[in-house]
Parts: C-alpha cells; sequence; structure tokens
C-alpha cells in the first residue's frame, strides 16, 4: 500500500491546469459516466435553458478535481470530498485546480487526518469550490 | 410538493466496477496515477485488482433513467442545475466490485433565490459491496430554479 503522502498545515499540492476545455472533453465524460442532459451537448436545448453554449457538467469539474487531489495523495486515502458548483464551466474555458491543507489532526503517532480546501477556478474566479478530508503521513 | 418525497427510493441501480469504465473516467477526468490504468501496478501495491477514480460512482447514471426519475420528483430538467456534490469512503473501489446504489430522498425543500423560489432536493445514495457493507456514499443537491 502506497504510504500516505507527508503534509504540514499550509502544504499546497502542485496546481494542475487543464484547458481549454473542449466539447470533445464535455462528450468523452459524458460517455464515461452516462450524464446524457442535452444541456451537456445539444447548443439547441442550452439556449432554452439560458446558456450560449452546452455547459460541462458539474461531475465533469469534480472528477477533474478529484483526480488532481488523488494523484496527489493516493484514491485509497481519501476519506471524504465535497464539491459545490459555484458558477458554469463553459466550452473554452481553462480550469486551474488547486487546493491547501487547513487542518490537522492526529489519528496515530505518524498519520493525521488533513482537511484541505480546494478550488476549481477559471482566470482566477472560482467555478467550483470543495473539501477534502485525506490520510496523510504527520510529525 | 417540496417536503412529500422525503425518505423515498429514487432508484436502485446494480452494476460492476468494470476494468474499461475506470480507464475512461481515468482519462476523461486527466487522472495520471497508473494505479487506475494498469492492474499491475495496483497489484504489486497490495490491492486486489485496479483503483477505481474517487468519483467512478458517477457511471450510476448509465443505470438509472434521468427522464423517469427527474419526472418522479416533479422537477423540470431545463430548470435543474447540482448545486453540490459530496462522497464519504469506507474503502477505495476496485474492478470486479459489485455495487448496489439505492438512492434516497433525504432533503426538499423551497428556498428564496435572486430570481424566484428555488426547490431543492438532496438525493443520497449508499453503494453497497457484495459483502453488504457500504463501500461509497454520495449525496447530491440538485436546485431547480425559480422562475421570475
Amino acid at each position: 500500500m502506497r504510504d500516505p503522502v507527508r503534509a504540514v498545515l499550509g502544504t499546497r499540492p502542485d496546481p494542475r491546469t487543464v484547458g481549454p476545455v473542449t466539447q470533445t472533453d464535455i462528450v468523452r465524460f459524458a460517455g464515461a459516466g452516462g450524464d446524457f442532459n442535452p444541456l451537456h451537448h445539444d447548443p439547441a436545448f442550452a439556449a432554452t435553458a439560458g446558456f450560449d453554449r452546452p455547459i460541462a457538467m458539474g461531475q465533469f469539474t469534480a472528477g477533474l478535481l478529484a483526480a488532481w487531489l488523488t494523484d496527489w495523495c493516493g484514491v485509497e486515502h481519501l476519506r471524504a470530498y465535497t464539491v459545490r458548483f459555484l458558477a458554469p464551466l463553459l466550452i473554452g474555458d481553462t480550469v486551474v485546480l488547486s487546493g491547501e491543507v487547513v487542518s490537522l489532526e492526529q489519528t496515530t503517532p505518524g498519520s493525521a487526518l488533513a482537511g484541505l480546501e480546494l478550488s476549481a477556478s477559471r482566470e482566477g474566479t472560482p467555478v467550483a469550490a470543495g473539501t477534502a478530508t485525506v490520510l496523510v503521513s504527520g510529525p | 410538493m417540496a417536503g412529500d418525497l422525503l425518505g423515498q427510493t429514487v432508484d436502485r441501480v446494480q452494476f460492476r466496477v468494470e476494468r474499461g469504465k475506470v480507464l475512461e473516467l481515468a482519462r476523461a477526468t486527466r487522472a495520471t496515477d497508473p494505479r487506475h490504468v494498469d492492474a499491475g501496478a495496483a497489484t504489486a501495491d497490495g490491492h486486489p485488482d485496479s483503483l477505481a477514480t474517487a468519483t467512478h460512482v458517477v457511471v450510476a447514471g448509465h443505470h438509472r433513467d434521468q427522464q423517469a426519475f427527474v419526472a418522479a420528483l416533479g422537477l423540470e430538467l431545463r430548470r435543474i442545475v447540482v448545486g453540490s456534490v459530496s462522497w464519504s469512503y469506507e474503502r477505495p473501489l476496485v474492478v470486479g466490485d459489485d455495487l448496489v446504489g439505492t438512492r434516497r430522498v433525504v432533503g426538499d425543500e423551497t428556498r428564496e433565490g435572486r430570481r424566484g423560489t428555488n426547490r431543492v432536493v438532496t438525493l443520497e445514495t449508499d453503494f453497497v459491496d457484495a459483502t453488504g457493507a457500504v463501500a461509497v456514499r454520495q449525496r447530491e443537491v440538485l436546485i431547480e430554479r425559480g422562475t421570475p
């Protein structure tokens, strides 16, 4: 089993940049996950919902943010993960995935549960904000 | 009407965590951990098979009837946005896991929004493995945007 990653208060895993997001990216995720809401691939339907083009599903952003996080910490060490969607992610957007350890609770000597605040941002404005609880190696 | 559906089961899905789906979702979400796509890397690390990505249970979408559940909840598809999603994990999912996911209404209320009265429906799904244990629990908050 991969050892938990070392983390202290203030640890910021290297951010990841994804994009510009294409319709193909959204369709790829729709096909993988099974979300065939036409809001995500049909411009005419998206227009009836008030959008000038299809928008990505929240689960796409949540998936990108989770993949970035677990590439750092190991998916087997993830205990909880929450994402709130703040603004639609649009075709053409470039999204930056980042986060920071904001709490540490020692569980056993040498290991701790880290609380992270997470963000998926477009040009500095968050489209999604999240939190995660991750088992880490601590002091 | 808001509140009437509390506690009701919305739908139940049954599926296996498939190798191909794990690969597709790893690619679609840009996951780079080789243990998602290389069974050898996962087993060498002590796991029974390749590890699914953290949000793998989204594949339940393939087994659900979106139009039907939206209609059952009395919601209008074009006005729904997902407010938030959360997951809690008892263990990582691995290829070969057989899961049953039962989705229930755990919240149904109205809230005043900028564009009128929004309806906020919270759904919780327990994904139970072949031993009967919950492996992953997912909670979704759906917002039906109000009309002005």
